[in-house]
């Protein structure tokens, strides 16, 4: 009986008109995105290497590595194109010096900020809007249709359990979308490589993990539409019900739930603290200040050595200056870290209870777009900073910070031209993005909680068509 | 030495049957209605009077107050499945699936049934008996009329071949001509042994074919008449009295064609 209600319901799916529409609608949709993410990282690549490029260019135009401006990229990942999260919203250059806070900067959406207005259509937006729209519109007359049709009296005037034919209605409703969406993905996924995208294995496994997490969302949402369908007598109800759901989950529920968990954990703004930062240095710089102005040589120098005493005061001067302002500006950042990352938190634990949280925080876990790439980029910044810092106290004896420096440069009197940087002599960046293991286990609790609420959702659908008056 | 007549078991029975809905109407009240292999019963009633209340509870759509309904010898309402192994069912409007073509709709339906063994063939033997061409059974049931669907629901019932019948209005809304054939295929069904319960507002139709009629008022059986019983009766004047509520004026002055039945 399962089967044959299972097998109807792939028919009656598939030769409607309203799938021909959907399918070809979605069809299209989910390989422009995959073309477009394909292209995105394309550009963005060539973008990096360009600037990788023009950063080692700068290297080798000069002949000091005192004088070097050197930065640090974030590579583009192919994962991060079709799940963009938000890689596009954090800094994608990193100002590179040797001690002292690292910053990234130069976001995607301030190189072109008319994506910050629509945003992309990556595969995230896909799922999370379209699918689960046409989730709903699929199947909100799944079961009060039928009773209007009057199809459902006919079926039940023969010995079909209820559980049975809701059983078999669900499966195959589930089945009968789900592989009709995962031909276009498919194809978008072969696409890939001929596109010039090449995944390696760990990002393929991710990818799948990603598809895996889309197709339990849209399940979610097909669940819910057919316990609306079969809560409710009239099809129009259904879909305008259908509707609430769909905004409530999709558009409501994550925003106000950043909204109370701001309102509820007190963060500081970053120009408040920059502004503390910023007086405190200058507090401490006004306090040398006398210092500076009292500066004698010591009795007995001699004039050649005159600068070079100089320098060691001015640079003692400064070090114990930037010593405090490192302790000062810890213990703010951490103070703030702290109170950000409870918010968010919060407001991630709340927006939880919309399978569209659940979805995109699982989906940009296994993509590695996460609010964690930030700090992942920033720990791999300063991982790399004290490489960075050996290699300049390696070559200036010292280890350059931001602030002030006064640099003497001396020419032998040969008069020939001092070599070219080699910029190979400098440490590479090297980013890597979280392996499949962590970056499963990250996204497993919201993988888990789609799964649970298909099952709550399969469930209710379950409960109300076993109440449902059939006549 | 007595000549006694062997009837055959019931096969749709409705003992006593009573319901009463939750806010309090009363749509059925101790209905008693048995039909026998080979038999057709017309319930006539209007709107609420109880006909469909009746096959309902067949079908086990909804549950009795009091009383029972017996398919086969078996509880519709507490063997349902079992119950309804023996009865196929017409709708007053046969919706089937209509993406479906009519091949489609009957393989489901009759699968559905219980029934996995027949082929294209007996499918097409089965529309082609209720009267459909040939072109049309690979159509989309979209594409049908009223009277082609309702021809299409009979064929589900003929292939099903369940010893009893339940037919809700099944005229109603079809040409005459599509009406006249369908009354055809009942009469038919009914010489092949089939019991037929049939609940109806063709007043005609009901006259014409079947072997008991029973009109029901608010949910009571007011009156029950055999075929030979209604020879010669205008079986629409009687229905009128007792659907506009005539009865109590009947039963005061005793001068009604209803009452001249009662007591004939």
């Amino acid at each position: 009986m399962f089967k044959l209600i299972f097998l109807k319901e792939l028919r009656d799916i598939i030769q409607s008109s309203r799938f021909t529409i959907s399918f070809a609608v979605c069809s299209v949709l989910i390989i422009l995105a995959f073309v477009m993410g394909a292209q995105n990282y394309l550009a963005s690549k060539a973008q990096y290497d360009a600037a990788i490029q023009e950063n080692r260019n700068q290297i080798a135009a000069n002949t000091e590595w005192m004088m070097v401006e050197h930065s640090i990229m974030l590579p583009p990942q192919p994962l991060m194109t079709l799940v963009n999260g938000v890689s596009n919203d954090i800094g994608r250059n990193i100002s590179m010096s040797g001690r002292g806070e690292l910053r990234s900067e130069n976001t995607r959406f301030n190189d072109e900020p008319i994506f910050a207005v629509f945003r992309f259509m990556d595969l995230e937006f896909i799922f999370g809007i379209i699918l689960s729209l046409f989730a709903i519109i699929f199947a909100y007359d799944a079961i009060n249709g039928e009773k209007n049709r009057g199809t459902l009296k006919l079926c039940f005037a023969n010995p079909v359990s209820r559980a049975g034919y809701i059983g078999g209605k669900l499966a195959g409703s589930f089945v009968g979308l789900s592989v009709a969406l995962l031909i276009p993905i498919l194809i978008g996924c072969a696409l890939l490589p001929v596109l010039g995208v090449q995944l390696s294995a760990d990002e393929w496994l991710r990818l799948a993990l990603i598809l895996i997490a889309g197709i339990a969302y849209f399940g979610v949402f097909l669940a819910i539409a057919i316990t609306i369908s079969a809560s409710t007598v009239k099809p129009s109800n259904a879909f305008l019900i259908g509707l609430v759901v769909w905004i409530f989950a999709v558009l409501i529920i994550p925003r106000t739930s950043v909204l109370i968990s701001g309102r509820i954990v007190d963060v500081p703004n970053v120009d408040e603290i920059t502004a503390q930062k910023n007086r405190y240095r200058s507090q401490l710089f006004d306090e040398d200040r006398p210092k500076m102005s009292n500066f004698q040589l010591p009795e007995g120098t001699e004039m050649e050595d005159a600068m070079g005493v100089f320098q060691s005061f001015m640079s003692d001067l400064s070090e114990a200056r930037q010593e405090k302002v490192d302790i000062f500006n810890a213990r703010l950042n951490e103070d703030y870290t702290n109170k950000k990352r409870q918010q968010e938190r919060l407001a991630l634990s709340l927006s939880r209870i919309s399978p569209t949280s659940a979805f995109t925080l699982a989906a940009t876990e296994l993509a590695g777009t996460s609010l964690t790439l930030q700090n992942h980029f920033m720990d791999a910044a300063y991982t790399y900073q004290e490489s960075y810092a050996d290699f300049m106290n390696e070559k200036t004896g010292s280890n350059r910070s931001s602030g002030f420096r006064m640099v003497m440069i001396t020419t032998d009197d040969t008069g020939e031209e001092p070599d070219p940087l080699d910029p190979d002599e400098l440490p590479q960046f090297t980013f890597e993005s979280q392996d499949v293991a962590s970056a499963s286990q990250a996204g497993m609790v919201d993988l888990s909680l789609l799964i649970l609420f298909n099952l709550i959702f399969f469930g209710g659908a379950f409960r109300a068509f076993l109440n449902y008056d059939l006549r | 030495m007595q000549n006694t007549t062997i009837k055959a078991a019931p096969l749709l029975e409705a003992i006593n049957l009573s319901k009463v809905y939750e806010d309090g109407v009363k749509a059925l009240n101790a209905l008693n209605v048995t039909v026998r292999e080979g038999e057709i019963y017309a319930m006539l009633g209007g709107n609420g009077a109880g006909k469909t209340t009746t096959i309902n509870i067949f079908l086990d759509f909804i549950q009795p107050t009091s009383g029972q309904a017996l398919i086969h010898g078996v509880n519709a309402n507490e063997l349902p499945l079992e119950a309804k192994k023996h009865v196929a069912f017409v709708s007053e409007n046969v919706q089937l699936y209509p993406n479906f073509t009519a091949m489609q709709n009957l393989d489901f339906f009759v699968r559905l049934g219980g029934k996995s063994n027949y082929k294209r063939g007996d499918y097409e033997n089965a529309l082609i008996r209720v009267g459909l061409q040939s072109d049309a059974f690979d159509k989309k049931l979209k594409d049908f009329s009223k009277g082609m669907r309702q021809k299409c629901g009979i064929a589900i019932a003929i292939l099903k071949d369940a010893p009893a019948i339940l037919l809700d209005e099944p005229t109603s809304g079809l040409d005459p001509k599509a009406g006249k054939e369908f009354t055809r295929l009942i009469a038919e069904l009914r010489d092949e042994g089939k019991a037929i319960l049939m609940s109806t507002h063709d007043i005609f139709r009901a006259k014409e074919i079947a072997d008991f009629v029973g009109i029901l008022n608010n949910g009571e059986l007011v009156a029950e008449k055999t075929r030979a019983e209604l020879e010669g009766v205008n079986l629409e004047d009687l229905y009128v009295e007792y659907m506009a509520g005539y009865m109590d004026e009947v039963a005061e002055n005793g001068s009604s064609l209803a009452n001249n039945l009662s007591e004939a």
